[in-house]
């Protein structure tokens, strides 16, 4: 069923940030997928102590992620399982989208899905609600928690389990309410939470030391707990963050093998 | 696949905003900044379904799907004749044998295997239909059987033996989750026969599995009619219409429109069946062509004309951009074009399906017309013809 779906929006896509499919061929009654080969992932950099990074290196490789996110989401596509793991790097630096084994079509309206996606600490707060329709929001707020933990080097929202998974994604960006988020309190899981407020400015500003103003409205918008109001793919591409000094690093030129 | 380079826009200048839910929302907001680089292009829709299998492997114009069945065809008559002849040759066949073989072991024409393979595509339709299957997994499977008999010969694979292993296969395309035992239980099969030609399905299918079906665009026109004839179109009677073309783009799908058109044109055209005076007021609408200077269509465009099929429809630039109108009369011609192959489009009698297909038997089957012989030769009885079980 994977290997289906992998193959069926690979097909679709032809882009310099996701991962090329290059053939499919048969044998032992397994379906082979012959897959562009990429040396590393942004999971091995972010953990490789040894390698250093800039914010410039970072902003290159938010660009080429929401640009390879872009793509699929203009072709109607849902990544469902974004993390630094399926963020993959080629030899020459570029990043690609890869492990289309949880896409699918974006839903239409009235479809009921399953919120048992995407790898617990990228979960977007509709998911940890148990939200039975949710939109390409998801995908962006897991590039939110990429692009937080690129700056921290440790994982931003690391919940043990499920439940923890709350605690921690509210406790670090505060409990929605129904004002910013009309009947949010409807979910059935709402009752339990403990309710936090937001984090100031300030709290962020120290939290995220490194990051400028456009930065942290930057990772803001991408990780706003309304999945209305949150960035979609192109107000990310289209923010100050991606226009402000300094300009993304040449992918080529960033060193990520110690 | 040179042509349809994705570019990408440079970082300081940022991306510009496109319609993603065609139809459904109001257009995005227009690019913030002006200065726009000299490489700048704005992906449209029409490109984007420029890029998907369906219109790169799967679109064709009238010359180059007749070329195509054209060359499937022959390429199996060849060998069916081939292995006549070797039946011939390694048979010591009496006169009379000679004369029934001669008469009745034919290999099928091209006409022949596509009128075969549409009947079983609706009898797909219908067996899909009544394993209750959601409209899209029907859709899906229908395409799929009619993609893999543009690749293949009915006289190499029966088609028969390919009715289940696409609707399976459609399922689980289209997420649509059923194991396989339980599916060979619903369809009366059995699990090898399902399995059996999986692979070779998938592999005639080229691995494209996304079928961009035109019901998604008829929400979206059922959305926009009412949007831009506001006050003037009947909810109720919209309601009617919506489901009405729903069926006819099923019925759609059955026939080559699939291959000539894209989605939203088979669907602009089976409005057109409904309602054309709607269809007509909506698009002049929409589209006004009063203009007196008509802005030249992209190059891409006319290159991919021919004879007014596999037209592209620029509905969405129409809708962002008012440079780049789109001629409502020649859109309407397309569509007109479209609707006409629609209807024209005759479903084959069972009686004639049975002819077919025995005759399909026994040009791969010499042996049975021999057998027939002698037993009609040994009785020469009046005993009813037994035959060939559809």
């Amino acid at each position: 069923m994977s290997a289906i779906r992998e193959v069926k929006y690979l097909q679709e896509m032809q882009h310099p940030n996701v991962i090329e499919l290059i053939d499919i061929f048969m044998a032992y009654d397994n379906l082979n997928l012959v897959l562009e080969f990429l040396p590393t992932d942004l999971e091995v950099v972010i953990k490789d102590k040894s390698i250093l990074f800039t914010p410039a290196d970072i902003k290159a490789w938010m660009l080429m992620t929401l640009r390879g996110v872009y793509h699929c989401h203009r072709n109607f596509i849902l990544h469902r399982d974004l993390k630094p793991n399926n963020l993959l790097f080629s030899p020459d630096g570029q990043i690609k989208v890869a492990d289309f084994g949880l896409a699918r079509a974006i839903p239409a309206p009235h479809e009921i899905l399953t919120s048992n996606v995407v790898t617990r600490w990228y979960r977007a707060p509709e998911l940890l609600f148990g939200a039975k329709h949710y939109t390409s929001a998801i995908d962006i707020w897991s590039v939110g928690v990429i692009f937080a933990e690129l700056m921290l080097r440790i994982p931003y929202l690391p919940g043990q389990n499920d439940v923890d998974q709350m605690e921690v994604t509210f406790r670090a960006l505060g409990t929605p309410t129904d004002r910013a988020w009309p009947e949010v309190s409807s979910f059935t899981s709402y009752n339990k939470l403990q309710i936090y407020p937001p984090p100031s400015r300030d709290e962020l500003r120290k939290r995220f030391i490194a990051a400028s103003e456009y930065a942290l409205d930057f990772m803001c918008g991408m990780l706003t707990m309304n999945p209305q109001k949150r960035w979609n793919a192109i107000e990310c591409l289209e923010s100050d963050y991606f226009k402000e000094l300094p300009p993304p690093s040449d992918p080529s030129t960033i060193k990520i093998r110690s | 696949m040179t042509d349809v380079q994705v570019i990408e826009e440079n970082a300081a200048n940022a991306v510009t905003a496109e319609v993603v839910e065609k139809d459904k929302e109001a257009p995005a907001k227009p690019p913030a900044e002006n200065n726009k680089p000299p490489n700048y292009k704005r992906i449209s829709d029409d490109d984007l379904y420029r890029h998907s299998s369906q219109y790169r492997m799967w679109s064709y114009t009238k010359e180059q799907l007749e070329e195509k069945r054209v060359d499937t065809n022959s390429r199996a008559v060849a060998s069916i004749e081939e292995d006549l002849l070797k039946f011939r040759e390694a048979h010591n066949l009496i006169e009379e044998e000679v004369k029934i073989l001669e008469a009745k072991a034919f290999p099928l024409t091209m006409e022949e295997e596509l009128s075969l393979v549409n009947f079983y595509a609706k009898k797909v339709q219908v067996i899909a239909q009544h394993l209750n299957l959601p409209t899209e997994v029907v859709a899906t499977s229908i395409s799929f059987f009619r993609r893999f008999f543009l690749e293949n010969s009915v006289m190499h694979i029966d088609p028969k033996s390919i009715v289940h292993t696409t609707i399976f296969l459609a399922c689980k395309s289209e997420n649509y989750f059923i194991s396989v035992d339980s599916f060979a239980q619903k369809a009366k099969s059995t699990r090898e026969s399902i399995i059996k030609y999986e692979f070779k399905l998938l592999e005639s299918l080229k691995f494209s599995l996304l079928n961009h079906h035109p019901y998604k665009p008829l929400h979206g026109f059922f959305l926009d009619i009412q949007n831009v004839l506001y006050g003037k179109v009947d909810l109720n009677y919209m309601g009617q219409i919506y489901d009405r073309c729903k069926k006819r783009i099923t019925g759609a799908l059955l026939t080559d429109a699939v291959y000539l058109y894209t989605p939203p044109q088979i669907t602009l055209a089976t409005l057109l069946i409904e309602d054309e005076a709607l269809v007509t007021r909506y698009l002049e609408m929409k589209f006004p062509s009063d203009e007196k200077i008509q802005e030249e269509e992209p190059t891409e465009n006319k290159e991919a004309q021919n004879d007014g099929s596999k037209v592209e429809k620029d509905e969405d630039q129409g809708i962002e951009d008012d440079k780049t109108s789109i001629d409502s009369a020649k859109l309407l011609a397309v569509i007109m074009a479209c609707k006409e192959l629609i209807e024209e489009t005759a479903p084959l009698s069972t009686e004639d399906a049975k002819r077919i297909a025995a005759k399909n038997y026994y040009c791969q089957n010499p042996s049975s017309l021999i057998q027939k012989l002698k037993r009609k030769m040994n009785e020469d009885t009046s005993a009813p013809e037994k035959r060939q079980k559809i």
